[in-house]
Order: C-alpha cells, then sequence, then structure tokens
C-alpha cells in the first residue's frame, strides 16, 4: 500500500495484539475502544478501523456473548452443515448474522476450521465441537 | 504400501506437555549436532542436497530458499513458522502441532542456525487458540533447556484471514497491517519480514529438518521420486470412512491413499490440495501424488457419485471470494463473477454464455492476479470443466428449458425460480 | 548506469538494471496503460492493467513493480496482454455501478478511456450485490460517489503521501473493500478541508470537486 508516513510508529507491530485484547476486555471493537486503541499505537482511527476490519475475528459490530461459528466449507457441507444451521436457527431462534435477543449466542457462518476429520464441526468461542447431530448440538447449547 | 510415519513418527508416543519424553526418544540431539558441529553453510547444504521441498503447497527447494537467507547481509534475519493452514480440507498441521510440538520447535531451531535468525515466529491462526498455551509452554520448556539461546520463539497468532497463509500476506499481518498480498520480487529471503532476510517455512516442512540432519540427506532423497523427496502428511476427508493424517511416500498412488487407507468406495471425484486443488475423476485414482503431478498442501477431500460437482465448485469459489484480500482486480472481482455464475448454474438460472464467461475469466485470474489465491481460485472451475462438463451443460439446457417453459407462465419477477 | 540489454516487443534497449519495466518503457517512449500508479511513488499493484509478458513467465507481470534483468525479453501488447487487458476493464466496468452516462464529465474518466482503446463494451458479467453506496455531498472541499469506485487507492495515498494528512484507509476484504475516513463515516470536515488534492488523483468520477450552487 505504498510507503507508511511518517506514522510509522512502534505502535504499528503492536497493533494486532492490542486490539485481542482490547476486544476481550469490552466484548467490541466500538468507536470509542478503538479511538484507544488508534491513541495507543499511534496510528489514526481510519487506519486501525482498516486493519480490523480486515480480520473476521476482529469484529467492530456487537457480538453475543458466545460467538456460534458454523463452518460452511466443502468438507463440512458434505456431512450436513446444513442441517446444523438449521439445528442452531431451531433452538435459538437466530439465522446466521444474528444475535439473540439475551445477548448471549451471536451465529456466524465460518470458512474452514480445520476440523474437517470430524465434520460438521462448529466453534463457540474457542471451543470446537466436532462430529455433530441434531442431539448433540441441543446438548451443547443449553451447556452454556 | 503401508504409512511411512516419519514427520509422525513421535505423535501419539510422546507427552507433547512434556519436552523429557521427547528427549528420551533422542529429541534435540540433531539440533546439538547441528549447533556444536555444523557451520551454517553445512547446514544448509545437507538440507540442499536431501532435496526437502516446502510441504505448504508451493512446493520450493527448501535448501535454497535458506541459502538465499544465509547469504543475505543484514542487521536482522527472521524465521517464521506458517501455521496458518486455513486451506480446506487441511487438518494436517492440527495434528502435528497438538501431538509433537517439540519436533517443530527443534526444527525450527536447526534453521535458525542455518539462516543465521535471532527471533522466529510461529504463525498461528486464530481457530487454532487452543493450542496457543500448549504451544507456549512447550517452547518455554525449551527455552528452560537452553535450545532458544541464538534464536528466541514468539506465537502470534492471526485473526480470521485464510489470505495471511501466503506468505506475503503473513508478513503484513505480523507488522500489523491488513493480510494484503505484496508484489514479488522482492522475495522474503531477500527482503520480508520489516525489509529483512526472512525464511517462511510451513510447519511440516520445518519437522523433516531434525530427521534429516540425523540421518543424512541421502536416506531422505532415496524415498520418494525425482523431484519430491521424502514423504508427505495427507489429510483425508469427505465421503471416506476413515478421515484423518496419513503419511505416505512421496509418488503412493491417490488409491492407496483414499481407498486403501482412508475406506473410500463410492469414488466419483478426488480435490487435491484444499479449495484452489485440482479436482480428479474416479478414472485418474491411480495417479502418484507428488510435485510433478497433484500435490498442494496434501488437503485429500473425496467426493462420492452422488454429489454435485457444480455446488463443490460454488462452494469452494464461495471460500475463495469471502477470503480474498481484495487488492487486485482479476481475484476480488473475478471470484465474485464467478460466484454470480456458479450461483445460478445451482440455482437452474444458467445461460448459454456461462461457460465462456467461465474460461475467459478463468485465464485472465490465472495469468494477471497479484498472488497464488487468484491464480489457482479457478483451477477446480477449469478441472470441472475437463472432466465434467456434460453437468455444466445439462444444467445449462435444464435452465433454458425452465425458463422457456415457465417464461410463458411466470411475470417479470422471478421470485417463483428462487 | 544502464547496464543490462532487454528486449521490449522486439527493440533492443540498453537499461539499468533493477529499474522497472514501466520506468525503461517509458524511458524509450514505450506506452503501457496504467490506473493505480502514482509517478515517482511506490508502486501499488492492484490494478493489474499494466501486466506484461515476459518471456519464460507462467504469468503475466505488473510492469509497475517488476524489475528488469539481463536478456528480459518482454512484449506490452502481445494477445495474452490485451486478452487479459480487457477483461480486466471489462471486470472494473461491472463493479463500476451508478449513473455515468448522463455525467457530462464521464469523458474525464480514465475507465471509460480505457474501456474506449480496448474497445471494451458493456460487460457481460454480473456481481450478485454490486457495490453501491449513496453519493456524499456533505463536505464541501469534496463530492465523493462510491459507487464509482475502482479501489485504485490513489486517493488514499495522495491523502498520506503527497497531502501528507493520511485520513483515508482502506476498510473490509475482498469484493466489500471500501475506502474510509475514520470509523467509516461520511468525509469529516474538520480533518478533510483546504486540500482536494485526492480529487486530482482519482482515475474515475468517485471523487469531485462540490458543484457550487
Amino acid at each position: 500500500m505504498g510507503k507508511e508516513t511518517s506514522s510509522i510508529s512502534s505502535g504499528r507491530a503492536e497493533l494486532l495484539p492490542v486490539l485481542k485484547r482490547e476486544l476481550s476486555k469490552n466484548g467490541c471493537l466500538s468507536k470509542e475502544v478503538m479511538s484507544g486503541v488508534a491513541e495507543q499505537t499511534g496510528l489514526p482511527l481510519n487506519e486501525v478501523y482498516g486493519v480490523s476490519t480486515f480480520y473476521t475475528y476482529l469484529p467492530v459490530s456487537k457480538t453475543g456473548k458466545n460467538v456460534i461459528r458454523v463452518c460452511g466449507s466443502v468438507p463440512c457441507d458434505l456431512k450436513d452443515a446444513q442441517a446444523v444451521i438449521g439445528s442452531i436457527q431451531k433452538e435459538l431462534g437466530i439465522a446466521p448474522g444474528q444475535a439473540t435477543a439475551d445477548g448471549k449466542f451471536s451465529f456466524e457462518l465460518a470458512s474452514c476450521i480445520g476440523a474437517c476429520d470430524q465434520a460438521p464441526a462448529m466453534m463457540i468461542n474457542d471451543q470446537l465441537y466436532g462430529n455433530l447431530t441434531p442431539e448433540r448440538i441441543v446438548e451443547i447449547l443449553k451447556s452454556y | 504400501m503401508a504409512e511411512k510415519r516419519i514427520v509422525l513418527s513421535n505423535c501419539g508416543d510422546i507427552d507433547p506437555g512434556n519436552i523429557e519424553t521427547y528427549l528420551a526418544r533422542g529429541g534435540f540431539k540433531a539440533f546439538q549436532q547441528a549447533r556444536d558441529n555444523m557451520k551454517p553453510k553445512a547446514i544448509v547444504d545437507e538440507v540442499k542436497k536431501s532435496g526437502l521441498t516446502g510441504r505448504g503447497g508451493a512446493g520450493f527447494n527448501c535448501g535454497l530458499k535458506w541459502e538465499l537467507a544465509l547469504n543475505a547481509r543484514a542487521k536482522k534475519k527472521y524465521l517464521i513458522c506458517n501455521a496458518d493452514e486455513g486451506e480446506v480440507g487441511a487438518f494436517k498441521d492440527k495434528y502435528i502441532l497438538s501431538h509433537d510440538p517439540f519436533g517443530l520447535i527443534e526444527g525450527m531451531c536447526i534453521a535458525g542456525l542455518a539462516i543465521g535468525a535471532q527471533r522466529a515466529y510461529i504463525y498461528l491462526r486464530a481457530e487454532y487458540h487452543s493450542l496457543y498455551d500448549p504451544l507456549c509452554r512447550a517452547i518455554d520448556q525449551a527455552r528452560e533447556k537452553g535450545f532458544l539461546k541464538q534464536m528466541d520463539i514468539h506465537v502470534f497468532e492471526g485473526a480470521g484471514a485464510y489470505i495471511c497463509g501466503e506468505e506475503s500476506a503473513l508478513m503484513d499481518s505480523i507488522e500489523g497491517k491488513r493480510g494484503e498480498a505484496r508484489y514479488k520480487p522482492p522475495y522474503p529471503p531477500t527482503r520480508g519480514l520489516w525489509d529483512m532476510p526472512t525464511i517462511i517455512n510451513n510447519v511440516e516442512t520445518l519437522m523433516n529438518v531434525p530427521h534429516i540432519i540425523a540421518n543424512g540427506a541421502a536416506w531422505f532423497s532415496a524415498m520418494g521420486t525425482v523431484r519430491s523427496k521424502g514423504t508427505k502428511v495427507f489429510s483425508v476427508s469427505g465421503d471416506v470412512k476413515k478421515p484423518g493424517v496419513y503419511e505416505l511416500e512421496m509418488g503412493s498412488s491417490l488409491k492407496e491413499l483414499v481407498a486403501d487407507l482412508a475406506g473410500a468406495d463410492d469414488i466419483k471425484a478426488v480435490q487435491i490440495g484444499g479449495s484452489t486443488g485440482n479436482i480428479l475423476p474416479a478414472s485418474l485414482l491411480d495417479t502418484p501424488l507428488s510435485h510433478e503431478t497433484y500435490l498442494g498442501s496434501g488437503a485429500v477431500m473425496v467426493f462420492n457419485t452422488a454429489r454435485d460437482i457444480i455446488d463443490i465448485v460454488r462452494n469452494n469459489m464461495h471460500f475463495l471470494s469471502e477470503e480474498s484480500c481484495g487488492k487486485c482486480t482479476p481475484c476480488r472481482e473475478g471470484t465474485e463473477v464467478m460466484m454470480e455464475i456458479l450461483g445460478r448454474l445451482r440455482r437452474l438460472e444458467g445461460a448459454q454464455g456461462d461457460i465462456n464467461a467461465l474460461e475467459d475469466l478463468a485465464e485472465t485470474m490465472a495469468v494477471a492476479s497479484l498472488c497464488g489465491l487468484g491464480q489457482a481460485a479457478a483451477v477446480p472451475v477449469l478441472d470441472s470443466l475437463k472432466y465434467f462438463r456434460d453437468e455444466y451443460i445439462n444444467r445449462i439446457d435444464q435452465s433454458l428449458f425452465l425458463r422457456s417453459y415457465l417464461g410463458g407462465k411466470m411475470s417479470k419477477s422471478k421470485e417463483g425460480i428462487r | 548506469m544502464d547496464n543490462v540489454n532487454i528486449n521490449i516487443d522486439g527493440r533492443k534497449i540498453k537499461a539499468r538494471e533493477g529499474a522497472t519495466i514501466m520506468e525503461v518503457a517509458e524511458a524509450n517512449e514505450i506506452k503501457i496503460p496504467t490506473l493505480c500508479h502514482i509517478k515517482g511513488q511506490l508502486p501499488t499493484g492492484a490494478c493489474r492493467i499494466c501486466v506484461v509478458e515476459v518471456a519464460g513467465s507462467r504469468t503475466l507481470v505488473g510492469s509497475c513493480h517488476t524489475p528488469v534483468s539481463g536478456g528480459m525479453v518482454i512484449y506490452t501488447n502481445s494477445p495474452k496482454v490485451v486478452a487479459a487487458r480487457r477483461v480486466i476493464v471489462e471486470l472494473m466496468l461491472t463493479a463500476h455501478t451508478g449513473d455515468c452516462v448522463n455525467d457530462t464529465n464521464a469523458e474525464d474518466c480514465v475507465l471509460h478511456n480505457l474501456a474506449s482503446d480496448y474497445e471494451v463494451g458493456a460487460p457481460r458479467f454480473n456481481v450478485k450485490a454490486p457495490r453501491y453506496y449513496p453519493a456524499e455531498d456533505s463536505n464541501p472541499y469534496v463530492r465523493r460517489d462510491l459507487s464509482k469506485c475502482i479501489l485504485c487507492r490513489k486517493c488514499i495515498r495522495a491523502c498520506s503521501d503527497i497531502a501528507g494528512k493520511n485520513i483515508l484507509s482502506i476498510a473490509y476484504r475482498g469484493f466489500r473493500s471500501k475506502v474510509v475516513m475514520g470509523f467509516d463515516e461520511p468525509l469529516d470536515s474538520e480533518e478533510c478541508r483546504d486540500c482536494g488534492v485526492c480529487i486530482e488523483y482519482c482515475p474515475t468520477r468517485a471523487l469531485s470537486a462540490p458543484v457550487k450552487v
């Protein structure tokens, strides 16, 4: 993207770790939180926003307390990821891209999460769940 | 032929949380041999002679890459282990990291000696966050043993972007930027991370290094084919009875892997490499797996005779369009246009010009994209057109029939077809 | 010092090793079309319009960023190059939504001129959800019509490297990429004022001077 301007700050190298810390502290990378990151790293807000919005795991909009990510890539799709999506929709009443009214869960479709031998699979926060069945999904969701 | 577990030789037999179990099996002896008895150039030469090639998909000669970095004059040099493993159908590196982190650390330490790196990173994808603490603990144990004096290792976690598995985007990510591809030259061994000489190797590539130093280049190059030496770790998924990780000598046949080992008994096609991998019909099952033929990252997906090839191609293109960094025109716009065409084909809204449009686009993307993602995005499209062209033609015929049949009964709105 | 011998379109040329193909071509009055390149600045390599054919290379290479080396044989207008450029222009036209036909300033648009040069008509491609944005008229210095943006990034580099303000960045990823200010807000008149450098560099009509009423 061309030469970095005088804002070659040492903060640039820290940007991703700082964004992750602030996200886990605040639950959301709102404009306020991001402005704080911009100050901390010495980068303009637009740069911080531009970097954050590139990455799937640095969302700028509010997510649920628990983020469900169902893999939709080929190996999981072959093993009926659609049924997993349907089960979650039935249990929680939300479609991918939505969050429950009480903010407990939000729901997204994910690109391959590397659990193809346990397809269909999903992650809830950092926890992986594979070999999913409608019954297992109900159990898993209830445990949160 | 059975599996040949060299990279995976410790997996399941050591405690990944306890370095003593690794040392008890001769672990870090190769590193000590390299550190105490070999000059950097000798280490590089041994790896060059072995013929070890990149195991992440690109397949470049590892020793040659190291040599460029060794010969580069710079204040700092970096080694990066690419543990971003975002490729569709790939889970071999996760398996290796979970079961034998010490093998990786030893391989990295030897690589560090060879190129003269002072600092190393393991770029771990965010989705593998559960491996972050165990990996750090393994590194701590190696540090306590004094193995990281010349080059310390840090784990850098990704943030959810498949393109960060591409080496230039990976470096931009570590630098705190968007993970966008860079034009080359300059190549990383000359000017990479923060413009310093950098070597980026896949997890599996580095896992081979201690074995090559311990057993010698000749031992390694005795295995495999003319241009693909040693073994390859494959991750097999899809319509197979025993999905999982398998390690085979290079040049082993596809049939051995998917039918004999993974237990597939109803095969229409196999995709080798990942989302941009070649699609081979069942008639080509006897093909050997190597850089010379088909290999990629070693992600192998099997499709049975009930599967819709167009839908599979569409799903992979969806993945690629989601994950494209968006910097260059052919990939950013091309993947999206291909999605529109493949989406319509899937919904029986195909049109006569669709195959031509796919082929024209595929050619442009292959020759004009900035990086490998765009360049290879259309490979599955072209392969499926080559081996399953009838399915496309039938789909278009059905679409045209449906349109003309319903045209008389439908208003301008296309709600009914959707 | 011109110390290597290369060949461009059949012409033997002496060039400085390490100079880019584009620099050498320009010095020898060979014209290669560009969109995202700012002369004198580091190349971006985003638009891919300037790709050329190099003997022995599997892919075409961006002439703005590829250095020449001894013995290089380059074709700037081979059928392979022309075919690629035409599809790239076609792809840009596909994404380039919004009303150009009635815009009296459309002849200023570099993209439309390129389409004319390469005889690219209406694109045959479609996308499911084009990048459509309502025009932004809130800032008195710059009018933004991002439906016409082809994501060449010249405005970003003009703002940071030439105007020295660093107000603009690329956000999101892939097809949904967008040039943004702040937290993806309309151009703030406090930060973006008394300038207009970006307008000079925008090759389309995505950025223009507001029409004074």
